[in-house]
């Protein structure tokens, strides 16, 4: 009986430990396929036929098609600089620097990844139209009631959790691989102003 | 010694759990439903270009598709022989990306990589003998050969916005856009 007792708790132990690591790391990522700068996570190899099968099956899940990491490179932020949860219940600054590439884009989706409700149909600021200072910095308001400089809003459904995307096509800046490399310091800042 | 028993069950939960997890993990690129080709395979047929509605809250063909990209697909089909894709390139932006149906993007190429104008490519499966393209285009416009690992895949253009103002032309440049099977 204790024997029986011991195979059962067994294979229900195997289960857990091989289904619950295999989703984590396929969503979470780890050090190994996953760059992580301050709230932004990057599948390094995202897109790239010689990836590991961890970036593979992750890419599968989502259901995106990204460019490889040669061509482009994409970065998601689901948590403010200070790692609270993204919610359209908070006000947020997202400032940082230009970036060396010839043409990136900051989009908000809904965590299901799609694009979020507004009167003003504006999903995202590419670095084309984004309003900058002298010095070449932005500043993007993220929040629910219009905002001067670029105003990125963020839906009249509270409780929503928000998600941000970077992308970066082409970046001027490549390592041996020819992946594109983006200086930590160019990643935008994302700072919670107020929350409701 | 009656310790020793839980142990190799624990031992054996965790070899177990591994197997599992490897198994799990190189199990889901085939078993994934919604991948990206899925997806855009049931918007249409193959070997025809079509291009994607602006996104909409809601109603995005994939997940995290940017609001301000505009995008074309053709899902070739190489089993009748190399397809033919061509397009007029408006600007240095543009990229042209080639993906298996597992979502490898194999080839990309960027507006600022081509010359300016008419882009001519043809998809033919690697290990196939490449058709006569002598006398195939003008000239002074050269014919790209894309191998495709696979008889089977995407070729999606990607027209980022720069700007609203530019977006009609963007708009326009993109329905010039073709995929045809090659034929003499």
């Amino acid at each position: 009986m204790r024997t029986i007792i011991f195979v059962v708790a067994t294979f229900a132990a195997a289960l857990f430990i091989g289904t619950g690591s295999a989703w984590y790391v396929i969503d979470h990522g780890t050090p190994l396929t996953t760059e992580r700068i301050g709230p932004w996570a990057s599948w390094t190899t995202e897109g790239n036929p010689l990836a590991d099968p961890y970036t593979k099956a992750h890419l599968a899940r989502s259901g995106r098609l990204p460019l490889t990491s040669t061509a482009a490179r994409y970065f998601v932020a689901r948590t403010d600089s200070d790692g609270y949860t993204l919610s359209a219940d908070c006000e947020y600054a997202i400032s940082g620097p230009s970036i060396n590439a010839r043409w990136w884009s900051l989009a908000l989706y809904d965590d299901q990844g799609s694009v979020i409700d507004n009167p003003s149909q504006r999903y995202s600021f590419n670095s084309d139209e984004l309003l900058r200072r002298a010095d070449g910095t932005y500043r993007v308001n993220l929040s629910k009631n219009a905002r001067p400089e670029n105003w990125l809003p963020s839906g009249d459904d509270s409780g929503r959790n928000l998600v941000l995307m970077l992308r970066i096509y082409s970046p001027r800046v490549t390592d041996a691989t020819g992946t594109g490399q983006v200086l930590p310091d160019r990643l935008p800042k994302i700072e919670r102003k107020s929350c409701d | 010694m009656r310790l020793r028993i839980p142990l190799l069950f624990i031992l054996i939960a965790i070899v177990l759990g591994g197997l599992i997890h490897i198994m799990a993990v190189l199990a889901l690129p085939s078993l994934a439903p919604k991948n990206a080709f899925a997806r855009l395979k049931s918007l249409g047929e193959a070997n025809v270009m079509i291009e994607l509605p602006p996104v909409k809250p809601g109603e995005e063909t994939m997940p995290m598709q940017a609001p301000d990209v505009r995008y074309a697909f053709c899902r070739y089909d190489l089993s009748a022989g190399p397809v033919r894709l061509s397009a007029v390139v408006p600007d240095d932006l543009w990229l042209i990306a080639f993906y298996t149906p597992k979502g490898d993007n194999f080839y990309a190429v960027s507006g600022a990589d081509m010359r300016r104008g008419r882009v001519n490519m043809l998809i033919n499966e690697t290990g196939q003998p490449v058709p006569d393209l002598e006398g195939d285009a003008p000239e002074e416009e050269e014919v790209v050969v894309v191998e495709s690992p696979l008889k089977e895949g995407i070729a999606m253009i990607r027209a980022p916005l720069s700007g609203a103002s530019r977006s009609a032309r963007t708009a326009e440049a993109l329905k010039s856009a073709n995929c045809a099977p090659f034929s003499r």
